[in-house]
Parts: C-alpha cells; sequence; structure tokens
C-alpha cells in the first residue's frame, strides 16, 4: 500500500494547469456584426487546416471536428482549438450561414465566409497564411483580427467564383 | 417413565458434580470476560476435565465454584481465541479473574439472499457476489453507500453511475443497467432508471450485495449488468440508540491558479437511530441531516433524512415488516467546468489565461440548483410455513419529485411494485423457487410529458443437487408496456452450476438480461451541452447474454482466492446520438441528441480477488478487474470503460486502535460518448488513496477517513472534476 502510494506520489500524472492544449489565442473584432448579417447568421467558429485547402470539398476537414464557437463582436476573446501536435497551414475565423441544408462541399460557397486568420508577419506566401506549429506544449499567441466588413467567399480562394 | 423417578435421576444428574466438588472442598472464581476492546462478552468458563462449566451474563460477569487444588479453566467464546489459565485455590478461596480473549479469523459461510432470491450459502451461488459488510462500512466511515460500494471489486462509479464490470457506462444518470434493491425492493427511479444512493441512510444499512452479471432471470428489467442488494439492519430486542457526529474539510487545489474561494470548504453531519424492541414488536427510526460546502465552485448541498422500520411476529415463522424512507436533497449543480472555449450557446467564463479550470463552472451553468425529494415505503409478509415451504408477499411504493433551476426542469415519478414469491424445498435437495411481479411506473413532467409504464413478470427457478454438485435452471418472462401500447414480451433464462473440489469451488452460468427504455429515454426532450436532445418513444429494450465461469478457493488458512472470467454480449444498446433534423419552426438542418438502439457491445475480461491475513489483526485485499468493452457494430472501444481497475486494501487492528487504507487504480478511459465534443479534453488515469484509523472504547468510537490523501485531481467523465483530499473525523457512540 504504501509503495503504491509513492509509486503514485511519485507519478502525479493528474491533471495540471495547462495554458494551451493545441491552436490558442485572441481574436480581436474589428466592428461588431452588421445588421444585415444578424438574422441571417447561424455562428462565428475558428477552426485549423493542416494542410491549405486544395478544393471546396477540403474545406469540411477541418480541425478540430467541433470548431470554437466565438461571438459575434465585444471585447477580444481568447479562443483555445484542442487539435492534436503537428503543423497547421491556416487558421481562420468563418462565418455561417444559417441554412435549411447540410453544409457540403456544393454549397460552401453560399454558406462560408472567411472573416479572419492568423497570418505570421514573415510569411509571404500566397494568401498569407500563416503556418502554426503545434508542440507538445500548444502553439500560443494566435491572433487575429474579425472583420464582417472584410468577408471573402470560398471561392476566392478556389476561382473562378461564379456570378 | 413415571414421574417421580425421572425427578430422582434428575437430581442425581445435577447433584454428582456438586457432591464432587463438596467432598474436596470448593472454591470460588469470579470476575468478567471481554475482549480486546473492553466489549462484554457471554463466554464460556470451563473447569478442564470435568463438566463444571459457567456462562458470562450480559455484562460478561461469571461466577464458578471450582474443586480447591489445582484447576485448569478454559475461556471461551466463538470468534474469539479460547485461553487457558491454571490456579491453585485452597478450599473457601474466593478468587477474581478477569479475561481477555481475543478475536479470531472464523471461516464462516457467508449468507446472501439476492443471487437466487433466497437465502443461500455465498459459495452455493452460480454468479459472481461481491459483498460489503456492515464491518466494511464501519471501518470506512463513509457518508453514503455508494461510497462504500465503489471500493467493491469489479465496482466503478463513474460521477454517481455504478458500473458493474463495465454494464453501464456514463449516460448522465439515466438509465441504469444495475438494478438497485433495498431489502430486496426495487427501487431504480421510476421516470429515468436511475439510482438515488441517498435513499436509505448509511446509520440503516447492514451490509450491501452486489450480484455481477445479468440478473433479469428472477429480477427483470435493469438487471441487465447486475444487481445491488442494500440490506437494512435487524431490530435488536431491547433499546438501543447510536448518534454519529460527523465533521471534515476539504482540501483547496492544489494550483493557486485554480483557487475559487478564500476559505476552506467544510462538511459536517449529524444523525441518530433509536430502535425498541419488546416481544413480538420492534421499531427503529433514523434522523439525520447533512451539509457539505463542496469542494469546488457551486458544490453546496443540504440533506435531511429520516427512516423508519417495524416488525411484528405475530407468531412463530411469522413476520410483518414496513419499513420507509424519506430524504430531502437541496444541491448546487456543477454543470461543466469552465474552458477558454465554450460549448455553442454557452456564456464564456474566465479561465485566467488557461485552457480550462476545474473548479470553476461553465458560467452558462451559474445559479443551477436542484431539490431532489424522493423516498419510498414496502411492507413485507414472509411465512415460513415448514422447513418445506415458505413464501414471501410485499408491496411498495418510491416517489421521486425533483426541482431543476437552471435549466427550470421538474419531474414527479412513482414506482408501486407488489411481488409474491415461495420457495420450496424437497428431501432430495431440489429447491424450488417461483414468484409473480407486477410494478407500474409514471412519470408528470416538463421534460418527460406524462406518461405510464406497467410490467408484469412470472419467473420459476430449480436447484437440483447432483453429487456434490448444485445445478440450477430458471426463467422468467416480462410483458411491459407504456401508456397501455408499445406492448413488449422478454423471455430471460439463465442456467448454472456450482461443483466443490479440492481445487476449490467452480461455478459458471449463463443468463439473459434486459432493460426496457426508461420513460425518460422515451420522451426527454431538453437540452444538454449547447444541443436539444429529442424524444424517441419507439426505442426497444436492450439485451444481453452474459456468461461466466469462476473458481473460489481457500488458500491454507489465511487466504482466499477468487477469480472469474466473463463474457457479455449487449445487443441493442441505448446510446445518446448525433443526428441531424431539420427544425420545424426555422426549417434549418441542425445537430441534436436523441437516445437510439445503436449499439452492439462486448464486454469480457477478468475478475479477481485475492483476500489474505498473513498476520493477526492484519487484513489485504487485492481486486483487479480486466475489462476489454468493444463497440462490435463500429468496431471501437466502447466509451466509459477503463481497462484496468486495481483496488488494494490492507487494514490493521492493535487492541483498541485500527488503520488502514485503500489504493484504487483506474486506467485512463480511452473513448467517451460525444467525442466530437469533448474528445481533446484532458483526461487521465485515476490514482486514489484513501488512509483511515479507528479507536474504539466501550460505547464510543472515532474513525478519521482522508480521501484522495495525495489530492490527485482527476476526472472520469468529460469537464467534471472528481473529489480533491477530503479529511473526516466521524465519532460515533453506542448504546
Amino acid at each position: 500500500m504504501a509503495m503504491c502510494a509513492a509509486v503514485a506520489l511519485a507519478c502525479n500524472e493528474g491533471l495540471h494547469p495547462t495554458t494551451c492544449p493545441g491552436i490558442c489565442g485572441t481574436v480581436t473584432y474589428h466592428g461588431s456584426l452588421p445588421d444585415s448579417l444578424r438574422d441571417s447568421t447561424a455562428a462565428v467558429l475558428v477552426l485549423a487546416f493542416s494542410t491549405f485547402p486544395q478544393t471546396p470539398a477540403d474545406l469540411l476537414h477541418f480541425q478540430p471536428p467541433v470548431p470554437a464557437f466565438v461571438d459575434t463582436g465585444g471585447p477580444p476573446r481568447r479562443f483555445v482549438l484542442p487539435v492534436p501536435p503537428g503543423s497547421y497551414d491556416w487558421v481562420l475565423a468563418v462565418w455561417e450561414k444559417k441554412s435549411a441544408t447540410s453544409l457540403g462541399a456544393g454549397n460552401a460557397d453560399s454558406l462560408l465566409r472567411e472573416v479572419g486568420f492568423y497570418r505570421d508577419g514573415g510569411d509571404t506566401t500566397a494568401h498569407g497564411t500563416g503556418r502554426v506549429h503545434v508542440g507538445a506544449g500548444g502553439a500560443d499567441a494566435i491572433d487575429f483580427v474579425i472583420d464582417f466588413t472584410q468577408m471573402h467567399r470560398i471561392c476566392d480562394y478556389f476561382p473562378p467564383c461564379p456570378p | 417413565m413415571p414421574t417421580v423417578r425421572r425427578l430422582l435421576l434428575f437430581a442425581l444428574f445435577v447433584s454428582t458434580p456438586v457432591a464432587t466438588v463438596a467432598a474436596q472442598g470448593t472454591a470460588v472464581l469470579s470476575g468478567t470476560v471481554r475482549d480486546t476492546l473492553g466489549q462484554p462478552l457471554r463466554g464460556t468458563v470451563r473447569v478442564v476435565g470435568s463438566a463444571l462449566v459457567g456462562v458470562a451474563d450480559d455484562r460478561g460477569r461469571y461466577r464458578l465454584e471450582v474443586p480447591a487444588g489445582r484447576v485448569t479453566v478454559r475461556i471461551g467464546h466463538f470468534g474469539y481465541r479460547s485461553v487457558e489459565d491454571t490456579l491453585t485455590l485452597s478450599a473457601g478461596d474466593s478468587v477474581e479473574r478477569d479475561y481477555r480473549l481475543a478475536a479470531v479469523a472464523v471461516e464462516l459461510q457467508p449468507t446472501i439472499v439476492t443471487a437466487a432470491k433466497r437465502s443461500q450459502f455465498l459459495d452455493q451461488s452460480t454468479t459472481s457476489v461481491a459483498l460489503v459488510s456492515d464491518t466494511d462500512l464501519a471501518r470506512r466511515a463513509v457518508e453514503t453507500v455508494d461510497e462504500a460500494v465503489n471500493r467493491a471489486p469489479g465496482v466503478l462509479f463513474l460521477n454517481g453511475q455504478v458500473n458493474i464490470r463495465g454494464s453501464s457506462g456514463f449516460v448522465e444518470g439515466l438509465g441504469s443497467r444495475v438494478l438497485l434493491l433495498v431489502d430486496g425492493v426495487p427501487a431504480n427511479q421510476g421516470d429515468r432508471g436511475g439510482i438515488d444512493w441517498d435513499m436509505v441512510p448509511l446509520a440503516d444499512v447492514a451490509r450491501v450485495e452486489v450480484v455481477k452479471g445479468a440478473g433479469s432471470s428472477l429480477y427483470g428489467s435493469a438487471a441487465l449488468g447486475g444487481v445491488v442488494n442494500i440490506i437494512t439492519r435487524e431490530i435488536p430486542p431491547g433499546f438501543h440508540a447510536r448518534v454519529r457526529a460527523t465533521g471534515g474539510a476539504y482540501a483547496n487545489p492544489p494550483f493557486d491558479v485554480w483557487r475559487f474561494r478564500d476559505h476552506t470548504g467544510a462538511l459536517e453531519g449529524l444523525d441518530g437511530t433509536a430502535s425498541y424492541g419488546q416481544g413480538p414488536v420492534r421499531g427503529s427510526l433514523t434522523l439525520g441531516g447533512r451539509h457539505s460546502d463542496g469542494y469546488r465552485e457551486q458544490d453546496r448541498s443540504d440533506q435531511w433524512e429520516m427512516s423508519g422500520k417495524a416488525e411484528w411476529l405475530p407468531r412463530p415463522g411469522t413476520q410483518v415488516t414496513t419499513s420507509g424512507a424519506w430524504t430531502s436533497h437541496q444541491y448546487q449543480v456543477f454543470p461543466t467546468w469552465c474552458v477558454a472555449t465554450p460549448l455553442p450557446g454557452a456564456r464564456p467564463c474566465d479561465t485566467r489565461g488557461q485552457a480550462f479550470q476545474p473548479f470553476l463552472i461553465d458560467s452558462s451553468g451559474a445559479g443551477s440548483y436542484t431539490r431532489s425529494n424522493k423516498g419510498y415505503f414496502t411492507a413485507t409478509l414472509d411465512r415460513t410455513v415448514s422447513t418445506r415451504f415458505s413464501w414471501q408477499a410485499r408491496g411498495s411504493w418510491l416517489r421521486t419529485h425533483f426541482t431543476d433551476v437552471n435549466p427550470d426542469d421538474w419531474a414527479v415519478s412513482n414506482r408501486i411494485g407488489a411481488e409474491l414469491r415461495g420457495v420450496g424445498r424437497s428431501a432430495s435437495g431440489r429447491v424450488a423457487t417461483a414468484g409473480v411481479e407486477v410494478a407500474r411506473g409514471d412519470v408528470t413532467s416538463d421534460i418527460f410529458g406524462e406518461h405510464t409504464q406497467n410490467q408484469l413478470g412470472v419467473y420459476g427457478e430449480v436447484e437440483q443437487t447432483l453429487g456434490r454438485a448444485r445445478l440450477t435452471a430458471g426463467t422468467r418472462v416480462d410483458y411491459l408496456d407504456v401508456d397501455g401500447s408499445n406492448a413488449t414480451g422478454v423471455l430471460s433464462p439463465r442456467v448454472g452450476a456450482v461443483f466443490p473440489s479440492r481445487l476449490g469451488t467452480w461455478r459458471a452460468s449463463v443468463g439473459r438480461g434486459f432493460r426496457a427504455p426508461t420513460l425518460a429515454e422515451r420522451y426527454v426532450n431538453t437540452q444538454a451541452f449547447g444541443f436539444q436532445v429529442i424524444p424517441n418513444p419507439g426505442l426497444h429494450p436492450e439485451t444481453a447474454w452474459s456468461f461466466e465461469a469462476g473458481n473460489s478457493a481457500p488458500l491454507s488458512s489465511w487466504g482466499r482466492l477468487d477469480a472469474a472470467l466473463f463474457w457479455t454480449e449487449a445487443r441493442q444498446l441505448l446510446e445518446p446520438t448525433f443526428v441531424r433534423v431539420v427544425d420545424t419552426v426555422t426549417t434549418d438542418t441542425v445537430e441534436k441528441i436523441q437516445i437510439q438502439n445503436v449499439s452492439r457491445a462486448r464486454l469480457r475480461g477478468l475478475d479477481a480477488s485475492l483476500a489474505v491475513t498473513p498476520l493477526p489483526g492484519l487484513t489485504a485485499t487485492i481486486a483487479y478487474l480486466f475489462l476489454d468493452a468493444r463497440d462490435v457494430a463500429d468496431d471501437s472501444l466502447l466509451a466509459f470503460r477503463p481497462k484496468h481497475l486495481l483496488t488494494l486494501s490492507a487494514d490493521y487492528r492493535w487492541r483498541t486502535l485500527s488503520v488502514g487504507g485503500d489504493f484504487r487504480y483506474t486506467s485512463r478511459i480511452e473513448r467517451i460518448e460525444l467525442e466530437p465534443v469533448f474528445g481533446r479534453d484532458p483526461r487521465v488515469s485515476a490514482r486514489v488513496l484513501d488512509l483511515r484509523a479507528g479507536w474504539q472504547r466501550g460505547s464510543v468510537s472515532a474513525r478519521l477517513l482522508v480521501t484522495n490523501a495525495l489530492n490527485y485531481i482527476y476526472n472520469l467523465v468529460p469537464r467534471t472534476l472528481e473529489p480533491v483530499r477530503t479529511g473526516s473525523l466521524v465519532v460515533t457512540w453506542t448504546y
């Protein structure tokens, strides 16, 4: 009994304070949700892609499976994406439109808008992607701005855009 | 024989030793017989080599005339090591000698009443049974029944939901796959099918029997994974009383960043029991109350409880027993802990820069509070007609009423039941048990609606001795309906065998279990984790075939090993499932949660325990459960089933002092329900050490208990912190 207690004490693998179990940072709102979008807004999500989507269908393969839901305005808000260690090409905020149909590759362009993403200041790749490396201790300070006046269609990334 | 001759013979018989003693001259030996704790014993004082014997009274006092000269007396009592004392006495001496006897382990066959719905020896059971005795309850100094049962071999509680060999998993308390009995009377909630472990005051509990594996062949629905029978105390003759006071404190969080209050949380409780028995009538009453500040934010709890029991023995072989209890429990509800990124619809909370705050609540649950009132009343008539036949009739009423604040929900449910059972024994060793049981459950609730469920069960089981072996076979037929329709019939057979050999007693059984969907599972309409939970009235009963083979063998005179291999194949298990449905109001397609018959599961493993007494006063047990639980439908691990469960216990008693402890290791739960939502949450294995110490002198005892002594911070279900280190002192006075 005493030996077990000593072993348990020596290997205390209980829960410990954790600042970041994946990708963490702060989203700052540049303005608030316009009234014109208020009734049609389903959610604003923060999510990550391990590789930059090559097709609209890839847009549905994000991490984590349930993304972080964030407010649509107000003071800067901290987000935490509990994702496994690895490399992530794109960390972004997405505005989702209310819909009677399930989200799919076919309607992603009409239902989703990119409203902000993390960009590494030294990264000059196309679309300003900012690669995030998540180690065992997570990746913190992945900060970016949500601007509802600068929403981008999905087809901007997979041109051409339909009329 | 003529009366005068009988009297002469009797006079000769009783006067012979006296005449012999008188011829030698006599001395008087007197004193007391007590145990090592000072408790009086009605021990025997026997003069070795003669028929002279005296018996101590209920205060342990004895007086015996012995022949003068050198005499040896032997002092004995069942369950204690005899002592011999040699004295040299002169005629006319009056010598006082006090004797203390040390308790010894006596290999008594424990008697159980649950496995076969009748009294039998433990090693005659075809299924595994774990016992939690009143000694276990007392030395653990626990406050509620579940705390004591939680350390039984093969048993694990997940946030209050009992698992026997991984039977239930965790479904927010809904639909327990374990049937709770109180003195043999079913006591699962009438609406949710869950178990209120606080319904019976611990002070009333004599012992708990845990029957493992499917028990539906005798008990019907809910006995899918096992049966837990709480057996209350018998009422002794005369006046007796017991008062128990408890005080304690919770440890503060081990890291400053987790601190949530500037004072130490406390717990306290007081309960008292008084009983009186005179002639054929006996009665007892227990009153108690408890308060806890809780070990985390929004975790206060207040509970008041009362229970009573009356026994009437109008004539030999007939006993009427009525009992009841009422508990009122008001407690704050800790929703889920605070995380940096809350679920949809939830308000964010301040994590102080942390990913999660295990002691703080998700602020959308701020103010959540529950008032839970529950009670039961039973009346039982036991009649032993002859040594060959006995029968029992009983009626019961169970009522639960809860009111939740944030979200504001409420439900009132009743479960009324009756049973008639007979047990016959033939001269050839055959034992037959047969009975009929009816039950009606109803609920009125804002989230479950207004519904009723009826159940009729007819059962029979026969045990036949064949040489040294005992073979049993039986079955039960249940008929269930909901609101007068959706009628379902379920057949639950079971066969088993017990065979004593030089290598211990072998047992094997195979049986079918089932659990009917509860009214809550069929009709629930509420919110959980930010998702709407929608009803599913068309649910079917979940079923399981359960097989086990085991052996129980003594190890010399110092130990006993019990091991069983078990295998359960379960079908149509009811699990919460994400479904995409079109909202009728907004016409949006949204994800909702619904209970569905989705899973096929296989649970198999090894359940073993070893109990040893290597030294006088020292007892130790080691219990290990290996569980391989898989969802056969999608070839994945079954949620909320840890693979390894190890429990070590040791207790040492020296004179009036005792010390002991338990160590429980639960391997990390590899898979949980709602994996997409909580799958990335931190989960760790559990390593919990409980320490205890006790002191007893005369009518007063004190027990110190430190649970989770290492203050190991862990959780077993998503975002719900398990108890931190808690120290408590229990002082008991017994009259």
